[in-house]
């Protein structure tokens, strides 16, 4: 079980833009496609641009921000532990981390 | 012995055949269909992956079991820190009494 707590505002808004991306993701990309193929007339396609920019502020998938799970930093993420380079030093030194060992020649 | 080249219309019925036979889309124009958003993977599953979710908050626990009267003590400590800096009088001011509402107010 895990009972952490959220970090800070900016980890909230992040899970909000995860949430609604992965809401929105299958309609967007219908429009997208429309907007894409120029098969279609033009002002069906000029249409589904206008739906594209109508959707939610946290619809974009760029908008997604990879925050570290331990402290909510943003930059210096390790995508594969998923935290920050100073949580995973911490961590790796702890024994935390399977398979992670520092490094002595 | 030199050999012509053949007709375009046979190239192009030539490239439409092996369209087929390989399960290809024939566009001899290169207009843009729009198959690449058709193709690209949605990310919605994994994205939404990202954090650890939180189960079960201490909140959902004391309020299962109310007979037992269960006490979330870190927020009985923040209620207790709330009285005690309100008797200093150094609590959250009320609404339309703060430092931004009062300038405003002077100002008119």
């Amino acid at each position: 079980m895990n009972f952490r707590v959220l970090r800070n505002a900016r980890v909230r808004r992040d899970i909000k833009t995860r949430e609604t991306v992965a809401a929105t993701e299958l309609i967007r990309q219908a429009y997208r496609y429309i907007t894409r193929n120029e098969q279609f007339p033009q002002k069906i396609r000029q249409q589904a641009q206008l739906m594209l920019n109508s959707f939610p502020r946290y619809a974009r998938p760029t908008a997604i921000k990879n925050r570290c799970v331990e402290t909510g930093r943003g930059r210096g993420i390790f995508r594969d532990s998923r935290l920050c380079r100073y949580q995973f030093r911490l961590k790796a030194l702890n024994g935390d981390i399977p398979g992670v060992k520092k490094a002595v020649w | 012995m030199a050999t012509t080249p053949p007709a375009k219309a046979v190239i192009n019925a030539l490239a439409k055949l092996r369209a087929k036979l390989f399960n290809n889309v024939y566009n001899p124009t290169n207009v843009r269909t729009g198959n690449k958003v058709l193709r690209q993977r949605l990310i919605g599953p994994t994205v939404t992956n990202w954090y650890p979710k939180q189960l079960i908050k201490v909140r959902e626990i004391t309020d299962m079991f109310p007979e037992f009267k269960l006490v979330n003590q870190q927020e009985k400590q923040r209620f207790e820190d709330i009285a005690k800096r309100k008797r200093r009088g150094k609590g959250a001011p009320k609404k339309g009494k703060g430092k931004r509402a009062t300038i405003s107010s002077k100002k008119k």
